[in-house]
């Protein structure tokens, strides 16, 4: 009798415990994403005169880059305070403006933001009084890249100062190389026919890829175009089935893939932990902030050296990809103190050297600020890239991208178009598969 | 309650006394107080419900019949472009394609499932039913994210299953199966058969607990074997729970979620998607914020999921 008492008491136990597990799949469509989430909330109007208050997403990137800045601008002034709060993910800095937004009711915002360059635009689109710009301020516009800037360009109106730079880097594993019988330099300036041409050679030879990406989120289409200085997108309209570069990409990925050129992971974890950090590439294409994911494989340190993309002629390629800006919040009550912050460091005031010379030494923050990239810091080899000295490369390299069309569905169109891929390598005609692609994003940008 | 209520019944209570005529007076009265209990405990859950629940279901309502940003949004011209714009939808309409799918293939074999181990599980000759009950339950206690992660880590492409069928020898090289449209779709019902089916076989054994051990006797006696026992006493009897199961699988299964996002993020290329998962993607991923046009697909959902219920009682009707 009494076992079954104990029995029954588990039973019930367990009963809730599903019953409430239950609920919260029922109850909220995206509760896995919240629930995970760690709001802290900030109340700008308890703030003294001289703090100001910040999110930011990454305690190995780029909060250590705003606290350099911190130390910086308390130069100027000794008494100021930058109150970093951490969001678990990039995410949850778009959630809050769009929460805010959607309310009306700016209040709950901190006073500046980081955020990802590539979905800001339609952040102003849709929610124009959550901004400040820039327009009257101190920052040395003229000593960034372009191609930085107009992410963070509405209009010609300035509203962000860059942080990171997310300028592309093509990494390989010279030892690899080397044992094919190659040398960065035959990766340097190459047409994709050669690039696939080596890389079935380091697969034959070594059974490592020579390049891998994240199959669902694939960045290489929006890059190499890029490098092409071809977008996806045509007069604020999507361009697809009729952009004769895009298809040839495209072939060329597929081309890679087929060849075992290419790994085309699952989703993103799989694409950092299981082929980067698995160490199964030799050869890794992304925004520079993939170095710190590659030095994580401790064993081959000094066996990487960066160069630039191949493209479809031969040339040497460049491209960005991903980074964020700061952006001043309607909700700053100390809009003067916020631009004069942002001016002096991160702006290419005063304290930029000091400021981005931190931020890379204790995050690996790379500049846009083309004056900042010249230091010693910057100049200084290093060892796990066999005493390259890649950031002062990476800072030149950037200078050379060019500024192609953006658009408020860059996401949504990357999504499609690597479906598209997907699609393709399962079967599928190049241009049904562009044609759908191209409808399903057309069908996005519907109001 | 006000007080001048209260003084009124109590000076009815009072003339009450006096005469035969009053008696039916103060009946009444104490109906009526106890109405007006009954309606004081309901209040609180209905003022929160409504609060809570309703209202927002109703704003919900008419956000889909909006568009723009979530800023300013704007009448959409003509009203009902949410809810005409999702039938053009490709990737909604393989989303629904998607979760019907899950829904035929998953439910049944769950439900089989369910009831079978139920059943054995109920033989009173079993040693440590207790444990097997408990064992077969314990999926339901664990949270649904984490379980989605360990499936998805069983069968990523280095994973332990590929791991296995690759030594045994039934497969020659690693297979990707979760970035292969079939596989993948076979791998989310496989982790939802997994979840769920001792959730459902709890509520079988609730209800085999309410058949009474001497109709089997009976059966016995009456030379029906196990799976005559089965079909004729109880099926029928279980009828009730088994309907009760259906419901509340169709309505889970169509508001799929987790499993969509964790497992295969809805690929490879969306071929694995939910309608809750696009519903989310329309609301909150890629920075889109369309939330009229999520809302009017969420009320789809509530239609879709309301009428099928509907379908399942009048199946399940048992009066004539």
């Amino acid at each position: 009798m009494k076992k079954r008492k104990v029995m029954s008491v588990i039973l019930t136990g367990a009963m809730v415990a599903s019953s409430l597990a239950a609920c919260s799949s029922g109850d909220a469509k995206g509760s896995t994403k919240k629930d995970s989430k760690k709001v802290t909330k900030v109340d700008v109007t308890k703030e003294d005169k001289n703090t100001l208050s910040v999110y930011a997403w990454d305690k190995n990137f780029n909060i250590p880059a705003l606290k350099a800045a911190e130390k910086a601008y308390q130069k100027k002034n000794p008494k100021f305070k930058l109150n970093i709060i951490e969001q678990s993910q990039s995410s949850d800095v778009e959630t809050a403006i769009t929460t805010a937004g959607s309310a009306g009711d700016f209040t709950t915002l901190p006073d500046i933001v980081l955020f990802q360059d590539h979905y800001f635009q339609k952040y102003v689109t849709d929610y124009p009084k959550a901004w400040v710009d820039l327009e009257k301020s101190d920052v040395q516009w003229a000593d960034f890249g372009q191609e930085k800037l107009s992410y963070s360009t509405i209009k010609n109106k300035h509203y962000g100062v860059p942080v990171d730079n997310g300028t592309v880097v093509c990494a390989y594993r010279t030892d690899l190389l080397k044992e094919c019988g190659y040398t960065i330099d035959d990766l340097t300036g190459v047409t994709w026919d050669k690039f696939i041409e080596i890389g079935q050679k380091v697969h034959k030879k070594t059974g490592k890829y020579l390049l891998s990406m994240d199959g669902a989120g694939n960045d290489l289409p929006y890059m190499m175009l890029q490098a092409e200085g071809v977008s996806q997108f045509k007069d604020g309209k999507v361009n697809l089935t009729k952009n004769e570069t895009l298809k040839k990409i495209i072939d060329k990925i597929v081309e890679m893939k087929q060849k075992d050129v290419l790994y085309l992971a699952n989703d993103w974890s799989d694409y950092t932990d299981q082929t980067i950090i698995g160490d199964m590439v030799a050869g890794v294409m992304n925004g520079n902030w993939i170095i710190p994911t590659i030095k994580q494989v401790k064993k081959n340190e000094g066996k990487w050296e960066i160069t630039s993309m191949p493209t479809l002629n031969g040339e040497e390629g460049y491209a960005s990809n991903g980074g964020s800006s700061l952006y001043i919040t309607s909700n700053c009550r100390k809009q003067d103190l916020a631009k004069d912050f942002l001016a002096y460091t991160f702006g290419g005031g005063e304290g930029k050297q000091e400021t981005y010379d931190k931020a890379l030494e204790d995050g690996g923050v790379i500049t846009t600020c083309i004056s900042a990239g010249k230091s010693d810091v910057y100049n200084k080899g290093v060892k796990y890239f066999g005493d390259q000295a890649i950031y002062s490369k990476i800072v030149e390299m950037g200078t050379h991208v060019k500024v192609v069309e953006q658009s408020d569905f860059h996401y949504v169109c990357r999504e499609q178009v690597a479906a598209a891929i997907q699609n393709i390598i399962n079967g599928t005609k190049t241009d049904a598969a562009l044609k759908d692609a191209e409808k399903q994003v057309k069908f996005a940008m519907e109001k | 309650m006000s007080s001048k209520t209260l003084s009124t019944d109590f000076v009815e209570a009072k003339s009450m006394k006096k005469g035969k005529k009053n008696k039916k007076v103060k009946k009444r009265t104490v109906t009526a107080k106890q109405h007006r209990a009954g309606w004081t405990f309901l209040t609180p859950a209905t003022v929160f419900i409504t609060i809570m629940s309703f209202y927002p279901m109703f704003q919900a309502l008419i956000t889909s019949f909006k568009t723009g940003s979530s800023a300013d949004m704007v009448w959409s011209k003509p009203l009902f472009r949410n809810y005409t714009r999702m039938f053009s939808d490709d990737l909604f309409l393989r989303s629904v394609g998607n979760t019907f799918l899950y829904l035929i293939v998953e439910v049944p074999i769950m439900l089989i499932f369910a009831i079978l181990l139920a059943q054995i599980l109920n033989n009173r000759d079993i040693k440590f039913r207790g444990l097997f009950r408990t064992c077969v339950f314990l999926p339901c206690a664990t949270s649904l994210v984490s379980y989605a992660l360990i499936f998805k880590s069983l069968f990523a492409t280095q994973g332990l299953i590929n791991s296995i069928l690759v030594k045994i020898g039934i497969l020659h090289s690693n297979y990707n199966f979760l970035g292969t449209p079939g596989s993948a779709k076979v791998v989310i019902i496989i982790a939802l058969i997994w979840r769920w089916t001792g959730y459902n076989m709890v509520f079988y054994l609730a209800g085999l607990q309410n058949i009474e051990y001497s109709v089997y006797e009976a059966a016995k006696i009456d030379g029906a074997n196990g799976w005559k026992t089965f079909w004729h006493i109880t099926v029928p009897l279980l009828k009730p729970t088994i309907i009760m199961t259906f419901i509340m699988s169709i309505n889970g299964t169509l508001q799929l979620f987790d499993e969509s996002v964790n497992l295969t993020k809805g690929g490879p290329a969306n071929t694995t998607i939910t309608m809750s998962h696009y519903i989310y993607n329309n609301s909150f991923g890629q920075g889109v914020a369309n939330f009229g046009y999520a809302s009017a697909m969420s009320f789809f959902v509530f239609v879709l999921v309301a009428v099928l219920a509907a379908i399942n009682l009048k199946v399940g009707d048992t009066r004539d």
